[in-house]
């Protein structure tokens, strides 16, 4: 079970910050590109879903599953948006991405102080603990 | 958790954000490479602070035998009221000079474990210089702190008493 790669957009579509463990195909276009393409994809799925949705649910958009990876989706209450894309067999991966902005973003990144809100995440203490915890998850 | 931790939580929450802007808004009206003046700032407004915390901290507490005493007194007390945890470890050479570390100092917890960001650490030391000299002086012990950022997230501060 594999880890591929994880983006975090805030609220005003910029991505703040991108890490990839194993990823084997590129997408051919540059990475900003890359990152426009997803939130934009993500930003459309989202108001499909609420549209056609049957039930009027909180939640919408967790997740789609493609026939070679799967993609888990997580936003949190001040819009902050984490993307993490895995291979197929890995279950539901909800909590994780919940820590990994409650223990690891707002500890690292909300609460550093040379961290300016809206720019990139250059910490490497938030690095660091982003990757000791996905090295640590026992299903990698 | 319990509703004091999380009241604990909240408080020390609010004061670091605090600290954060007050920090950010002396940078933006200093301008830039003016750094010793925003960290002089900053000690001021924690030396009146600190005059003030150490009435609050030690109205309950007997009066000082000596000046190890007083120290040992902001070393406990006194930190845990404002940054929620002890002084590690205290060093003095018996005249005038104590040594306070500190190995997680709370206000570089959030900012590094390594050697980013250093250069900015050391503002981040400024205001608990002041919270020192203030207490101590409210406390008759007139003193100079110097801080100095080792492996973050410790650091230490320097007391040195002026005769």
């Amino acid at each position: 079970m594999t880890i591929y790669n994880l983006y975090i957009f805030d609220r005003n579509c910029s991505c703040l910050y991108y890490k990839e463990w194993t990823r084997q195909k590129e997408a051919g276009i540059p990475r900003e590109e890359e990152f426009k393409l997803m939130y934009g994809m993500i930003f459309s799925l989202k108001s499909l879903i609420s549209r056609l949705s049957i039930i009027s649910a909180k939640e919408g958009l967790v997740g789609y599953t493609a026939s070679n990876y799967k993609l888990h989706y997580f936003e949190t209450p001040t819009g902050f948006k984490f993307v993490m894309n895995t291979d197929t067999s890995v279950g539901n991966v909800q909590d994780v991405l919940r820590h990994i902005y409650a223990r690891i973003f707002v500890e690292y990144v909300v609460r550093n102080p040379v961290a300016r809100p809206g720019e990139h995440v250059d910490s490497e203490l938030f690095a660091a603990k982003l990757d000791d915890y996905i090295q640590d998850l026992s299903f990698k | 958790m319990s509703v004091t931790t999380v009241q604990a939580e909240t408080s020390q929450c609010l004061f670091e954000f605090l600290h954060m802007e007050i920090v950010s808004q002396l940078q933006q009206e200093a301008g830039p490479d003016k750094k010793g003046e925003v960290q002089q700032r900053l000690e001021s407004l924690g030396h009146r602070v600190g005059e003030s915390l150490v009435e609050r901290t030690s109205r309950d507490h007997p009066r000082f035998k000596n000046e190890l005493d007083a120290v040992v007194f902001m070393c406990k007390q006194f930190w845990v009221t404002a940054f929620n945890k002890n002084i590690d470890n205290l060093k003095t050479n018996h005249q005038d000079t104590y040594v306070l570390h500190d190995n997680a100092f709370r206000l570089l917890q959030h900012l590094s474990e390594g050697n980013q960001y250093r250069e900015e650490a050391q503002t981040y030391l400024s205001f608990a210089c002041g919270l020192l000299t203030g207490a101590l002086s409210n406390v008759g012990i007139k003193c100079q702190v110097t801080a100095e950022v080792t492996k973050m997230p410790a650091c230490t501060f320097q007391v040195k008493v002026l005769l």
